[in-house]
């Protein structure tokens, strides 16, 4: 599903954040990515939705080589990945429907559509009474839920979570955890980007680790070993 | 779908136009200033020239022939100009002629009349009235003339004082164009930097839905679109403030500009309503290129998707 090939990325300021990586992901995997911060997470993040080019390799999703991708070609990969960010990036002044409903509208969905998808993912978030409420009126979990709620109205194939508990207590984190896990349940490839040990280790799933720009581990089954 | 996203693209191009009011309102007025300013610059150049014509119109020498010249002559002299490639109009009047139109011209001045009637003989003279395409030919064919062999039946007066009039008039003209030349690319050019600057705020404000829309794969031809319909927008209200504006200042002036051109078979505001749409699309057309190329500049330079 996700593949880079020998990928390096240097910036124009002759940083590496990332060097010679290989990493191979199989669809339906659910795979936590470790490290302190600025290992190169985040940039092997933007690297998946093309919102970097790589300096040196390839970068293959779903089997579509986006290593030099169109211009205009962007927003069709980006349709087929969920992406998730620790700062939620909700419109404050908008409804929690309207919220998800305007990342449908922007795409040229029909109103028909609109009103027939939201109440699916809500549901499939646990947040179907609060589709009237605005953001301020939800705790940090239940924004974060609505936030990966938006990201499922394009049935992605990959869901690209970047830090997504990094604003949220550990019972919160827990609940954003649980439904990651609920939706990889449903075939959802679930990339989760993180440095919080308690949640790799409660996972047990496949942790590859970073450091330096390199891959340091990949374990299927994995703990967090910093 | 198209409908749909066209729909949606032009809703957000007036929620940006009515959340940032002011700045709309600002821009609207700058680029309303270059119009206006254009505007008259061409109604000010439309009138000159118009004036110009009618003096060349009036403009026209007399060539009067000697009591001794013989009909057959003046015949002969008046197909001799009229083969001159110069003259575009040669009209011959006779002596009797003359004093008919003296005495109309003359029909309230008693004592005039009364001296003509004083003399036995007719004491015009019969003349060609001839006038050239342009006027530097009158000299031309004065010249001509002059060196034909008829020159000694023939009174010719040197080419009048007309020829200042219209120099000034070209020379005035020219002056008005100029400043308004300047005046015009003065605030052509402030419009570009008001739309762009508004384009830019507009922009900066929506950073969190644009970053948004580029994260749920809105297609980069979306994210731009309202933006440039905003500059359209712009644009077209402009205009019609514009054309609200000058349409009636030029009918409460148009009776002093009739009373210029009196006598002359110029309207201005047949003109106008004769030429209203031809104006209005080209004032939509100047205010459309001023405002989409300046959102253009703006949006590629601030809005990377």
């Amino acid at each position: 599903m996700i593949r880079f090939e020998n990928v390096s990325k240097i910036y124009s300021n002759n940083v590496v954040a990332l060097n010679n990586v290989n990493l191979h992901i199989q669809p339906g995997e659910f795979v936590s990515i470790v490290g302190q911060s600025g290992m190169g997470k985040t940039t092997l993040a933007k690297l998946i939705i093309a919102e970097e080019r790589p300096t040196k390799g390839k970068v293959i999703i779903g089997g579509w080589d986006i290593t030099r991708i169109r211009h205009h070609e962007i927003p069709v990969l980006r349709r087929q990945i969920g992406v998730v960010y620790q700062d939620f990036k909700l419109l404050p002044r908008k409804t929690v429907f309207e919220n998800i409903a305007f990342a449908l509208e922007v795409c040229g969905a029909s109103g028909a559509r609109i009103r027939k998808i939201i109440p699916q993912v809500l549901k499939i978030v646990g947040l179907e009474d609060k589709s009237r409420f605005f953001p301020r009126q939800l705790s940090g979990g239940q924004q974060q839920r609505v936030v990966i709620a938006r990201s499922l109205i394009h049935r992605p194939k990959i869901i690209l979570a970047d830090e997504p508990t990094g604003n949220l207590d550990s019972i919160n984190a827990q609940e954003i955890i649980h439904l990651l896990v609920k939706i990889n349940t449903f075939g959802t490839t679930v990339v989760l980007v993180t440095h919080n040990h308690d949640i790799v280790n409660m996972l047990r799933k496949r942790v590859i680790t970073m450091d330096h720009g390199m891959i340091i581990s990949d374990q299927q089954s994995g703990k967090y070993i910093l | 779908m198209m409908i749909v996203t066209f729909f949606r693209a032009t809703k957000f191009a007036f929620q940006n136009f009515w959340r940032n009011f002011w700045l709309s309102i600002v821009t609207i007025f700058i680029l309303t200033l270059t119009l206006v300013s254009v505007s008259l610059l061409s109604a000010v150049n439309l009138l000159a020239n118009q004036a110009i014509t009618v003096v060349k119109e009036k403009v026209n020498i007399d060539v009067f022939f000697s009591s001794a010249a013989q009909a057959e002559q003046m015949l002969a002299v008046r197909a001799f100009v009229e083969q001159m490639p110069e003259a575009k109009q040669v009209e011959y009047v006779s002596a009797t002629e003359a004093l008919e139109r003296f005495k109309k011209e003359h029909v309230a001045d008693l004592d005039i009349l009364a001296s003509l009637a004083e003399l036995e003989e007719n004491p015009l003279p019969a003349s060609l009235v001839i006038q050239a395409y342009e006027l530097d030919q009158y000299q031309t064919i004065i010249d001509k003339l002059r060196a034909s062999s008829f020159a000694d039946i023939l009174t010719t007066q040197d080419f009048d004082d007309n020829r200042s009039v219209i120099q000034r008039i070209s020379i005035l003209s020219q002056r008005v164009t100029q400043i308004g030349l300047v005046l015009s690319f003065i605030f052509a050019t402030i419009s570009l930097l008001m739309v762009f600057n508004t384009i830019r705020i507009t922009i900066y404000t929506h950073r969190e839905e644009l970053n948004i829309m580029k994260l749920v794969g809105a297609t980069n031809w979306f994210i731009r679109t309202p933006f440039f319909l905003e500059g359209i927008l712009y644009a077209m209200i402009a205009s019609i403030v514009t054309m609200a504006f000058l349409y009636p200042t030029f009918v409460f002036v148009s009776p002093y500009i009739q009373a210029f051109f009196q006598g002359y078979s110029f309207d201005f505001i047949q003109f106008l309503e004769l030429h209203f749409w031809k104006i209005f699309a080209l004032q939509i057309g100047l205010s459309l290129v001023l405002s989409v190329l300046s959102s253009m500049i703006a949006i590629t330079r601030y809005l990377r998707v």
